[in-house]
């Protein structure tokens, strides 16, 4: 049992956040205006805040609040991304949303009530406040996507992904629940010691259930079918950041979960996520190829690369941890660069999303084009770029885990999904000369910038990167 | 005897409304349906000796969440008669893939064993000689302190999320505006003016 | 007769396989959809409620009193989605919400 004011501590950065949320909800309540003035300036600080005290804070492992939370390195280094995802999100999305006069105050506060959402959710230690977690987060997404709230295709985005979350949110608990009967205990160390040795068939379909929900949040195939509709239908900052901080999240817990409350059911749940990682990596490389939306584009393209970076956590291993964490935090630079490019597409004022609009780009703005063209390269996995160390690091795990059918499939699914890649970069500098884009913000293009460098040049110095991610990775076994 | 007696009537009326919700033809009807599974599984609830979320399924389920859903049902004024078609189409596939599902998950809680081991040491064992609300109370504010507290961040994050999706300020509404009704003073509101006797304003 | 774990175990499997049948078989209206998550989201509170019972363990029913909080949050949520969806599309029809597809 911890003292009180060392749990706190530990869980600061979760404080900071809620005591922002609620200092924000009242002040935009008082304030009584619409628009949002400064409560996303407040919001992004409050993010870097707490990126700044998980940076700076503690390096010890400690677990807080009778079992409930877990603060390791593992958790802290998912929650910068996760933080770094939303912070970046709503720094892009200011000027979009502003254009389409959806900039109330409350969106930064959902983002914020998400973000929390997603903290707790990484460091969770039992069922329950995985649960709490991935439901405060969720809640606060469904209200995103469906933000714009008079706009057909944002309502009907916005109801799919509440009816088909609410399904798997339903599956997960039915899960939770038997996992909690059959184990006697919701506590992940606990459940780990009742599977030692024999694992009961209530467990394992406690697991299956339970593994299905997660399935869903990440968006990985066969319950995939809300990605691309969402993707498409909800105003584009709120994709960058259901593309970005949210699958960071997702992608967490599951390895979390599978990690220290199952290795005793290794064997069971091995096939499933390579069975699913494989539908998925073919999934996102083959559908993706007849997109003409970039947004559509990019969540088929997600899907995808959630399956590559399964194949980290299929091999089970301290290495495949450790590729999986590497993937993460170099997708999460490709998608935020990519969707900084995505929101810099507008004619005229008017936001365009189709991948025709983007011919001759390369003649209007050079600069855009080239970088945008990086990430695209990234993406596909050319060398050097970053992309192309994401899926070394996870196919060279599943290859010492004796996974070679696996590693063989992946390959051959990201030479396909090249293909559609390199067709976007073809069409920026190869097509005819669609109308010039409007120039950017200026947020959007230190985004575009930094991300593209960073793909660029992470092979140059990649050290502080890979032991950061190395010593994080440690901390579950 | 009686607690079986009553398992069984619990259990009957309950699967029995829980199918009623999903194949009537009116909303209504299936929204009341649905307030009967809650009272039948709050009797179950009782049975199982957590008399606190028998009562708490009655007040929230019942009394909030159902009609919720009831008011949503009058307000969204749809057309029930065209609501049965296609449910046949699917009814062979579906009801195949459900008697499945269930077949294996009887079979599987049917089978169920823990070892007495595992439960010598459970997370926060129910003390004896005490009621079920003062125990749970007394785990709730300390053991799970933490997730109560996000437990509330749910309910402000589907406060503000229904606000936002529902609220529409219509212009043109006089709006009562308190403070500025308490701030008028007669100064502001009364004028009085020294006028001659017999003539016109 | 002695009521053991698995009466209530399997009532609240059929609950659940109804709950999860409706999502499946509905067409035509979101709402009931809505009420057959709620229904699942009943069985495994009752999964929870006896398993606490039989094992003595108060974690089970604190787990249930989150559930049913999430629940409300879920419905209030959920029908705040479907009203702004119903004031754009003017039909809850589940065959209507098919503007993107591919």
């Amino acid at each position: 049992m911890t003292p009180l004011s060392l749990a706190l501590a530990h869980s600061l950065p979760e404080v900071i956040l809620a005591v922002g949320v609620l200092g924000l909800v009242l002040y935009g309540a008082l304030r009584g205006k619409a628009s949002d003035g400064p409560v996303t300036e407040i919001a992004v600080g409050l993010l870097g805040a707490a990126i700044l005290v998980i940076l700076l804070g503690f390096k010890e492992q400690a677990i807080l609040f009778d079992g409930a939370v877990i603060d390791d390195g593992f958790g802290r280094f998912m929650k910068v991304l996760a933080l770094i995802g939303s912070l970046t999100a709503l720094v892009m999305g200011q000027d979009f949303l502003a254009r389409e006069r959806i900039d109330k105050f409350e969106f930064p506060i959902l983002v914020l009530l998400a973000t929390l959402g997603m903290m707790v959710l990484i460091s969770a230690q039992n069922l329950i406040s995985m649960y709490l977690g991935l439901e405060l987060m969720s809640l606060a997404l469904y209200v995103v996507a469906a933000f714009n709230r008079d706009d057909l295709r944002a309502s009907e985005a916005g109801l799919k992904y509440f009816v088909l979350g609410a399904l798997s949110s339903g599956m997960l608990l039915y899960g939770a629940s038997l996992i909690y009967g059959f184990a006697g205990t919701v506590d992940f160390a606990g459940i780990a010691a009742a599977t030692q040795g024999h694992v009961s068939i209530g467990i394992i379909f406690g697991l299956v259930f339970l593994m299905t929900g997660l399935a869903f949040k990440m968006s990985a195939v066969p319950f995939h079918m809300w990605t691309p509709d969402v993707y498409e239908g909800a105003p584009t900052p709120v994709t960058a950041f259901f593309g970005s901080a949210v699958k960071m999240a997702a992608v967490a817990i599951t390895v979390r979960v599978l990690m220290t409350a199952f290795p005793g059911a290794e064997a069971q749940w091995r096939q499933i996520i390579v069975f699913i990682s494989i539908l998925s990596m073919a999934l996102g490389a083959f559908a993706a190829i007849g997109q003409t939306n970039i947004k559509r584009l990019m969540a088929y393209s997600a899907i995808g690369h959630v399956g590559f970076a399964l194949v980290g956590l299929a091999a089970g291993t301290q290495e495949g941890v450790f590729g999986v964490m590497v993937y993460m935090a170099i997708y999460l630079v490709m998608t935020l660069g990519s969707f900084a490019a995505i929101l810099s597409m507008r004619v005229a004022g008017h936001a365009v999303e189709q991948i025709s609009d983007l011919s001759g780009l390369a003649k209007n703005n050079p600069l855009m084009a080239f970088f945008f063209a990086m990430l695209m390269f990234s993406l596909a996995g050319i060398p050097p770029l970053a992309g192309f160390f994401a899926k070394w690091y996870v196919f060279n795990a599943a290859i010492q885990a004796h996974l070679y059918p696996l590693a063989v499939i992946g390959v051959l699914s990201s030479a396909v999904a090249a293909y559609y890649y390199l067709r976007v970069v073809k069409i920026m500098y190869f097509d005819e000369a669609a109308p010039a884009f409007d120039p950017p913000t200026p947020a959007l293009r230190v985004v575009l910038a930094i991300t593209s460098l960073f793909v660029l040049f992470l092979f140059a110095y990649p050290a502080l990167f890979i032991d950061a991610t190395a010593t994080a990775a440690k901390s579950l076994f | 005897m009686i607690a079986a007696l009553f398992f069984y009537l619990f259990s009957a009326v309950l699967i029995a409304s829980a199918f009623l919700v999903i194949t009537s033809r009116n909303p209504v009807h299936s929204v009341l349906f649905l307030i009967l599974a809650f009272f039948n599984a709050a009797g179950l609830f009782l049975l199982l000796g957590a008399e606190f979320l028998a009562m708490l399924l009655v007040v929230v389920y019942v009394g909030a969440v159902a009609v919720l859903f009831l008011f949503v049902v009058m307000m969204l004024d749809v057309d029930f008669a065209e609501f049965k078609q296609g449910f046949m189409r699917y009814l062979p596939v579906g009801g195949a893939i459900g008697a499945i599902v269930l077949l294996e998950l009887v079979l599987v809680v049917g089978g169920w064993r823990v070892d007495a081991a595992s439960l010598a040491n459970v997370a926060s064992p129910a003390p004896p000689a005490m009621s079920n609300t003062l125990a749970l109370g007394r785990v709730l504010y300390t053991q799970y302190a933490y997730l109560f507290i996000a437990a509330g961040m749910v309910l402000l994050t589907a406060m503000i999320g229904a606000i936002i999706l529902t609220l529409h300020h219509k212009v043109g509404i006089k709006r009562q505006d308190v403070a500025a009704q308490n701030a008028r003073t007669p100064k502001d509101a009364v004028e009085l003016r020294k006028k001659s006797f017999r003539q016109g304003v | 007769m002695i009521l053991s774990l698995s009466h209530f175990l399997i009532v609240a499997a059929m609950l659940f396989t109804i709950g999860v049948a409706g999502i499946i078989l509905n067409r035509k209206n979101i709402i009931v959809v809505l009420m057959s998550v709620e229904l699942i989201l009943l069985s495994v509170n009752i999964n929870l409620v006896s398993f606490s019972s039989f094992f003595g363990d108060l974690t089970g029913q604190v787990f249930s009193l989150f559930i049913l909080t999430v629940a409300a949050a879920e419905a209030a949520i959920g029908l705040a989605i479907l009203v702004a969806y119903y004031r754009n599309r003017g039909s809850i029809a589940v065959e209507d919400i098919n503007l993107m597809k591919g």
